[in-house]
C-alpha cells in the first residue's frame, strides 16, 4: 500500500479514528500492531510471515540473553549435557526445546519433502545455535544468532541470485562445469521467490534492538505487542526512516500525548512529502527513464541533465517518504527520526552523509564504523574503516555492482576529503557555494552508477559525458523551474532569509501552490525506489 | 525521555502550518475547488451547432458530456449509445440523428448522445454519473447485441482484458470477471466521477494536452531519429486556449470519401461466428437493464431501439442462437412494457461492419424509423412528469 494512493487513504480513515477511539483501553497498541501487519500483507500476505518471524526470533533471543550473565562465567557444560543441571530454569527449557526441534527439524530434512529440505537444514542450523547459546549461557551467541537469521534472511533474498549469477559465470569462465541452481530452487511449495519489500529496513531495525540490548544500550522489552509494533510500524516499515529501539519503543509504552499541533504538523509533512513524490519525483523519473534505458541514444548535455534529475528524483522520492511517514506518525502523536536535512546543501561529503539517509548513516556508524574501531586506531585504521563501513552501504542498497562502485566512490570521496575539508583554509577561504557545489557534482556523478541500469551503461555514460557533442537535451522547462524553485527555497531556509519563509502569505501559498498543482499535475503513481531495498 | 513521551523532531523546511493557516488553505482550496468548474463553463468557449457529436479525441471527456447535455432544450430528443450512435465510419451530416432530423424536418430536435467506445456497461456508468442533464428528456436508446457476441465483448472472460472507458464500468459491484486493475485505480475512477474538480481536471487534460497530465504532454515524444520532444520548452499554460477543440472537418478516417466507409463484405473477411452470451449470463444485458431503470427513474420517456444488427455477417448457424438472443431481449421489452423498435435487417452493402451502418443505412434507418407506427406513437406522447417517486 503506497502512501499516495486512494487505498491508504481508506486505511487510514479507518486506522486512525479506531486508534483514538481505543486511547483509555489497553487494546491501541495491538490495533496498531494489527493495522501495520494489514498494512505489510496488502503488498504480499505470504511475506508477513517472515516479518513475524523475525520479530519473534529476535524477541525470544533477546529474552533468552536476559537469563545470561553479563560477565563470562565458566558453566559446567558436561553437567548440564548430562544431567541437565542449569543454574537458570528458562535456559534449562530453551535447551531442551531447542535441542528437540533442531533433531525433529534435521528430521524433517532428511525424510521430509524435497521442498522443505533447504529450509528445514537453516532453521535447523538456527536452532543448533540455539542450542549452543542455552548450553554456553553466553550472550554472544545469543547476538550471533540475531546477527546470522536476521543477515541470512537478507543475503537470501536480496542477495543470493547476484552471488549465484556471479559464481556461475566466474565457473564458465575458469571453464569449470559446475554450476549452482538458481535460489528460487530453495523456496518451499513453490514460492514466489520475491525481494520482500522493506526487508532491509525492517531486519536493520529489529537487529538494531538485539545489539543495542547486548551492549547495554536498551532494557528488554517485555512486551511481544510492544515490540512487533516497534519492528513493523507501518508508516516507516516499508522505507524506513529506521528508527532505534532507544527512540521509538519508549513512545509505545503509552498512549501519545496528542494536541493540535499533531495534527497540523502531521498534515504539513504530509502535504510536503506527497508533493515531492508526485509532484517532482515521479515527474523528474519519466526523463531519467528515457535517458537511462537508451543512454547510447543521447549526448553529453541529456545524460548530464538526466543525472542531475536523477539526484534530485531519488532526494525527493526517498525524502517525500520519510517526510509522508512522520507526518503519518504524528497525526498519531509519535515522532520518527529525521532523515533527511536538504542534503545538496551539505558542504562537504561527510556533511553529506550526516545530512542523507540519516538512519542509514547512523545505524552504519554505530554498529559497524564504530565496532570496526572508529577513529581511535590511528589514521590507516580510520580510512580502513570508513572504506569498509561505505563499501558495506553500498552493498546494502542492492545486488548490483553498481551499487558497490556507487559505495566505493563514496568511500574514496570521503577518504580524500577528510583531511581537507578539516583544514583551515577549506572552512574559511572556500566560498560556501563553491563547497555545495563540489559536493553536488560529486554526489552526482556517484549517482550515475547507482541509477545505471548496468557497470556497462554506467561506463558508457561516463565516458559518453565526456567525449560526445553537445545537443539539446530537451529536458522540459517546467521540469528544471520546478528543480529550481525548491533548490532556491532551501538556500533560502538555511540563509538570513529564512523569516522571509516563514511569513504567513509564503506559508498559506506554498500550501496552496502544492495542492493545486498535486491536483492539476501530478504525474501518476508509481511506488518508492527506496522499496526495492 | 520519560516513558511515552515524544521528543520533538525538527522541521527542514518552513511549510509547518499552524492551524488558523490551514484554516486560510481550507477556505482558499474550497472557493477555488467549488467555484472553478462552473465558472470555467461560462468562460470556455464551446461551439456545438447543427450535428454536433463529443469529438473522437475528447471521448472520454466526460465532463464535457455532460456540459453538453446542459445545454440542451428541454424538447431534444436525446440518441444514447455507442459508437453506432455516434457514427464511427460517418461525418457528422452521415449520422442517425442528422437523419431522423431531416426526416422531421428540423434541424437540431434529435440530439447526437452516442459516445465512441462505449458499451452498455460504460454508458449505464456515463448516465449514472454524468447523464443527470437529462432528467425528464425525451431519449433513445440503442441496444446493440454486439456486445454479446463473445464472453470476451460481454467483459466476462476471467482472463484480464483492456477496454476502453475502464473508469465508467462499475468498479467493486457488480464485478468485471476481466477487468483487474488494482484499488487504488478502482478508488481513484469512483473519486473523478463524484468530485466535479477532478472531472474538470481530466477535462483539461482531453481538451488541451492530447488526453495526457501536464507532466506527460511535455515529455511527448514527436518520433524521428533521433526523436524530438517539441514541448519540451513550451509553456503548458498557453495551450489552455479557453475552447473547446472541435471535430477536425474533412476526417480522412470517416465519411463517403474514406477508405473505411465500404460494405464489411469487400473486407474478405467472410462471415463470423460468434459465442452469444445467454442473456441471463450476460454482464452487458444486466447493465442495459440497470440503464433503462436509471432513466426511468430519472423521468425520462424512453424508446428502446433494437439493432438491427448485420445477421449477414453472421454464419448461417449461428443464426439461430442470435435470433434467440433478439427474441428474448424483445420479450423481457414487451412484458416491462417499453417502448421499443426493432427495425428490419438493412440490405448487406449498407454495413461497414457487423453492426455499424454506412452513411445511407443510417438515412434508410432513419426513413424506417419514421415508419413505424410504435416510432410515431412515442414522438407524439409529451415527456412523463418527474413524480415524487422518480424524482
Amino acid at each position: 500500500m503506497l502512501f499516495h494512493t486512494w487505498p491508504f487513504l481508506v486505511f487510514l480513515l479507518i486506522v486512525l479514528p479506531g486508534f483514538y477511539a481505543l486511547r483509555k483501553t489497553q487494546l491501541w497498541l495491538p490495533w496498531l500492531t494489527a493495522a501495520s501487519y494489514f498494512f505489510y500483507g496488502w503488498w504480499n500476505p505470504y511475506y508477513l510471515l517472515l516479518v513475524v518471524y523475525s520479530t519473534l526470533l529476535d524477541f525470544c533471543l533477546v529474552a533468552l540473553m536476559d537469563h545470561c550473565p553479563r560477565t563470562g562465567q565458566n558453566a559446567d557444560i558436561l553437567s548440564r549435557l548430562t544431567g541437565l543441571r542449569f543454574e537458570d530454569r528458562v535456559l534449562k527449557v530453551a535447551f531442551i526445546i531447542s535441542g528437540a526441534t533442531t533433531l525433529s527439524s534435521l528430521a524433517l530434512a532428511f525424510l521430509g519433502p524435497q521442498t522443505l529440505r533447504p529450509t528445514m537444514v537453516v532453521l535447523s542450523l538456527i536452532l543448533f545455535l540455539m542450542t549452543l547459546g542455552a548450553l554456553y549461557s553466553s550472550r554472544k551467541i545469543w547476538l550471533l544468532i540475531s546477527l546470522v537469521n536476521n543477515l541470512a534472511l537478507l543475503l537470501f533474498f536480496k542477495y543470493a541470485r547476484f552471488a549465484v549469477e556471479n559464481l556461475n559465470a566466474t565457473f564458465s569462465s575458469l571453464h569449470i562445469s559446475a554450476r549452482l541452481s538458481d535460489p528460487s530452487t530453495l523456496m518451499p511449495f513453490g514460492f514466489e521467490y520475491l525481494l520482500p519489500v522493506g526487508i532491509s529496513f525492517f531486519t536493520f531495525q529489529s537487529l538494531s534492538y538485539t545489539i543495542d540490548f547486548y551492549l547495554g544500550n536498551v532494557q528488554r522489552e517485555r512486551n511481544f505487542v510492544r515490540f512487533a509494533t516497534f519492528v513493523c510500524f507501518f508508516p516507516q516499515l516499508m522505507a524506513g526512516p529506521i528508527e532505534r529501539a532507544k527512540h521509538l519503543l519508549p513512545q509505545f509504552h503509552q498512549f501519545p500525548t496528542v494536541r493540535l499541533r499533531n495534527f497540523t504538523d502531521g498534515a504539513s509533512l504530509f502535504l510536503v512529502g506527497l508533493f515531492k513524490k508526485l509532484a517532482l519525483a515521479n515527474y523528474l523519473s519519466f526523463y531519467v527513464e528515457r535517458v537511462y534505458d537508451n543512454p547510447k541514444a543521447f549526448d553529453a548535455p541529456a545524460l548530464m541533465m538526466a543525472t542531475f534529475a536523477f539526484a534530485w528524483q531519488i532526494f525527493f522520492d526517498f525524502s517525500g517518504y520519510t517526510d509522508m511517514a512522520r507526518g503519518v506518525a504524528k497525526l498519531m502523536g509519535f515522532n520518527l527520526i529525521l532523515n533527511f536535512n536538504n542534503p545538496y546543501l551539505a558542504t562537504g561529503l561527510g556533511d553529506f552523509w550526516s545530512r542523507w539517509h540519516i538512519g542509514l548513516s547512523s545505524w552504519f556508524r554505530d554498529y559497524v564504523y564504530i565496532p570496526l574501531g572508529g577513529s581511535r586506531d590511528g589514521i590507516f585504521k580510520t580510512y580502513r574503516n570508513l572504506f569498509l563501513t561505505f563499501f558495506v552501504s553500498g552493498i546494502w542498497h542492492g545486488a548490483n555492482w553498481t551499487f558497490v562502485i556507487w559505495g566505493t566512490l563514496h568511500a574514496m570521496g570521503i577518504m580524500i576529503t577528510r583531511e581537507l575539508e578539516r583544514s583551515v583554509f577549506y572552512r574559511e577561504h572556500v566560498p560556501r557555494l563553491v563547497k555545495q557545489m563540489g559536493v553536488f557534482l560529486f554526489v552526482c556523478f556517484a549517482w550515475i552508477f547507482f541509477r545505471a541500469n548496468s557497470l556497462n551503461d554506467a561506463r558508457w555514460i561516463v565516458n559518453r559525458i565526456a567525449t560526445s557533442a553537445w545537443h539539446d537535451p530537451q529536458m522540459p522547462a517546467l521540469m528544471l523551474i520546478l528543480v529550481a524553485l525548491v533548490w532556491v527555497y532551501q538556500f533560502g531556509y538555511e540563509s538570513r532569509f529564512r523569516k522571509c519563509l516563514q511569513t504567513d502569505f509564503v506559508r498559506v501559498g506554498t500550501a496552496v501552490f502544492m495542492v493545486l498543482y498535486l491536483c492539476l499535475c501530478a504525474s501518476g503513481g508509481g511506488a518508492f525506489i527506496y522499496f526495492q531495498f | 525521555m520519560k516513558l511515552g513521551d515524544s521528543p520533538e523532531i525538527p522541521f527542514v523546511n518552513e511549510v509547518r502550518l499552524s492551524s488558523r493557516q490551514w484554516g486560510v488553505v481550507f477556505v482558499i482550496l474550497a472557493f477555488v475547488v467549488t467555484l472553478t468548474p462552473s465558472v470555467w463553463k461560462k468562460l470556455e468557449r464551446f461551439e456545438t451547432g447543427l450535428d454536433y457529436r463529443i469529438p473522437y479525441a475528447l471521448s472520454k471527456d466526460y465532463w464535457l458530456y455532460e456540459h453538453r447535455l446542459q445545454r440542451l432544450k428541454p424538447t431534444n430528443i436525446v440518441m444514447l449509445g455507442d459508437s453506432v450512435v455516434w457514427g464511427e465510419y460517418v461525418l457528422p451530416n452521415g449520422t442517425w440523428s442528422h437523419f431522423l432530423n431531416q426526416e422531421a424536418g428540423a434541424t437540431d430536435l434529435f440530439v447526437n448522445g452516442g459516445v465512441n467506445g462505449l458499451y452498455p456497461l460504460a454508458l449505464d456508468g456515463l448516465i449514472r454519473c454524468y447523464g443527470r442533464p437529462l432528467n425528464r428528456q425525451k431519449v433513445i436508446l440503442h441496444c446493440n447485441v454486439l456486445w454479446m457476441t463473445s464472453p470476451k465483448a460481454d467483459l466476462s472472460t476471467e482472463k484480464e482484458e483492456p477496454f476502453n472507458h475502464a473508469a465508467l464500468v462499475p468498479q467493486f459491484n457488480p464485478r468485471i470477471p476481466c477487468y483487474r486493475a488494482d484499488a487504488s485505480e478502482r478508488l481513484n475512477a469512483i473519486m473523478e466521477r463524484n468530485i466535479p474538480f477532478f472531472e474538470w481536471v481530466s477535462h483539461l487534460q482531453n481538451a488541451y494536452f492530447a488526453q495526457q497530465s501536464i507532466p506527460k504532454w511535455t515529455l511527448a515524444e514527436e518520433g524521428g531519429d533521433p526523436p524530438r520532444y517539441p514541448n519540451a520548452y513550451r509553456n503548458p499554460f498557453s495551450q489552455i486556449a479557453l475552447a473547446v477543440p472541435i471535430e477536425p472537418p474533412g476526417d480522412p478516417l470517416r465519411g463517403p470519401q474514406s477508405s473505411r466507409h465500404k460494405p464489411w463484405s469487400t473486407n474478405a473477411t467472410g462471415t463470423t461466428r460468434f459465442e452469444w452470451v445467454g442473456l441471463d449470463q450476460s454482464l452487458q444485458w444486466r447493465a442495459f437493464q440497470r440503464l433503462i431503470s436509471t432513466v426511468h427513474g430519472r423521468g425520462n420517456d424512453v424508446l428502446v431501439v433494437l439493432g438491427p444488427f448485420n445477421e449477414n455477417i453472421m454464419a448461417e448457424e449461428n443464426r439461430p442462437a442470435y435470433r434467440k438472443v433478439r427474441g428474448e431481449i424483445l420479450r423481457w421489452f414487451a412484458q416491462n412494457k417499453i417502448p421499443h423498435v426493432a427495425p428490419e435487417l438493412l440490405p448487406s452493402v449498407l454495413y461497414a461492419d457487423a453492426s455499424h451502418p454506412l452513411t445511407e443505412g443510417y438515412q434508410l434507418l432513419a426513413t424506417r424509423l419514421f415508419a413505424d407506427a410504435t416510432f410515431r406513437n412515442w414522438m407524439r406522447a409529451k415527456s412523463l412528469p418527474l413524480t415524487e417517486s422518480n424524482k
